[in-house]
């Protein structure tokens, strides 16, 4: 397992992974969202001893912590990576695999273009720039959370707090739209 | 000339002439800004050539346009050069390249940091089934 957080700071992320002892890269420039086509947390991609994607990129949690709040529980998935694992056998045929991520638009790559630069442009103090490309960038993919919510705690907002929920309901009213298979289900 | 960042396969601090909202490096500066050389075949990198069909598009008074460097390169950019203090530019992977991975299941071997700096490729633990998790702190 290789844990990729989608974070700005490895302080950030120090607490998430304290005591773990798989890797844990640190991606401040979301390029593992654009190569692999992922708009939101958490995310898996499987791949294979020859390199090659055997589960694209889905929809799943390695815990139950936020199972009241998604209605999405680990046990599926979990069970699924063992049965790959151990046998050898990807409950998703390569056919659905090829067509299950649908790439991401123009503006989705636009919006992480943006999103760099707003960041960049914080590491250095330029905080008019770091406003104006972080809101271009949620104005260009509404619906990546990738980008909508990982600009709120570089724009000073709580990521968990009220302006959260209130986009994540309209986001969920929408069809919760997002690149990828969704979770198991029991 | 001012000080430029660029955010590339890198983040990366270059001098450059900001002029009517374009970005220009001195050739020389190319493979520290985008990683690819302007030579007489093209835009290259290592043995890879990419022909450059609108060269006068690409190079202004000898210097060289990063957006154009990227559009040559079939990569979107975003250039921010409205303050000429303060000029960004960030450069995205070319799109078919992504688009053929995500149709051919390929998965491309990306190099990031580990939380104390330390650079690994995803092809590290090559050679055995990997299970990538995306996960964050927000």
């Amino acid at each position: 397992m290789i844990a990729v957080a989608i974070d700005e700071s490895a302080d950030d992320v120090r607490p998430w992974v304290d005591g773990i002892t798989m890797p844990v890269l640190l991606d401040r420039e979301h390029v593992l969202t654009e190569v692999f086509a992922i708009s939101n947390v958490p995310a898996v991609v499987w791949i294979d001893e020859a390199g090659r994607i055997a589960r694209p990129t889905a929809v799943a949690f390695g815990s139950d912590m936020f199972k009241d709040f998604t209605g999405v529980g680990a046990d599926p998935h979990l069970d699924a990576v063992r049965r790959w694992v151990r046998e050898g056998v990807v409950d998703v045929d390569a056919d659905t695999a090829r067509t299950a991520v649908p790439d991401l638009t123009d503006d989705e790559v636009l919006a992480r273009l943006h999103f760099r630069i707003g960041a960049a442009a914080r590491r250095v103090g330029d905080d008019e720039s770091t406003r104006r490309h972080l809101e271009r960038a949620v104005e260009l993919a509404p619906d990546d959370l990738t980008i909508w919510r990982a600009a709120m705690p570089l724009l000073g907002d709580d990521p968990f707090g009220e302006p959260f929920f209130a986009k994540f309901q309209a986001w969920q009213e929408r069809g919760s739209p997002f690149h990828g298979l969704g979770a198991l289900s029991d | 000339m001012s000080p430029v960042t660029v955010i590339g396969d890198d983040v990366r601090t270059v001098e450059a002439r900001i002029h009517g909202g374009r970005v220009l490096v001195a050739p020389e500066s190319l493979p520290t800004a985008i990683g690819w050389a302007l030579k007489p075949e093209g835009l290259c990198r290592d043995e890879v050539c990419v022909p450059v069909r609108d060269r006068d598009a690409l190079v202004v008074d000898g210097l060289v346009d990063l957006a154009a460097a990227a559009y040559a390169l079939r990569r979107p950019a975003v250039v921010d050069a409205a303050d000429p203090e303060r000029a960004y530019v960030a450069i995205a992977l070319p799109a078919e390249e992504r688009r053929r991975a995500l149709r051919e299941l390929e998965a491309p071997d990306i190099t990031l940091p580990d939380l104390d700096g330390n650079p690994h490729s995803l092809s590290e633990w090559g050679g055995r089934k990997r299970l990538l998790q995306a996960f964050s702190s927000w």
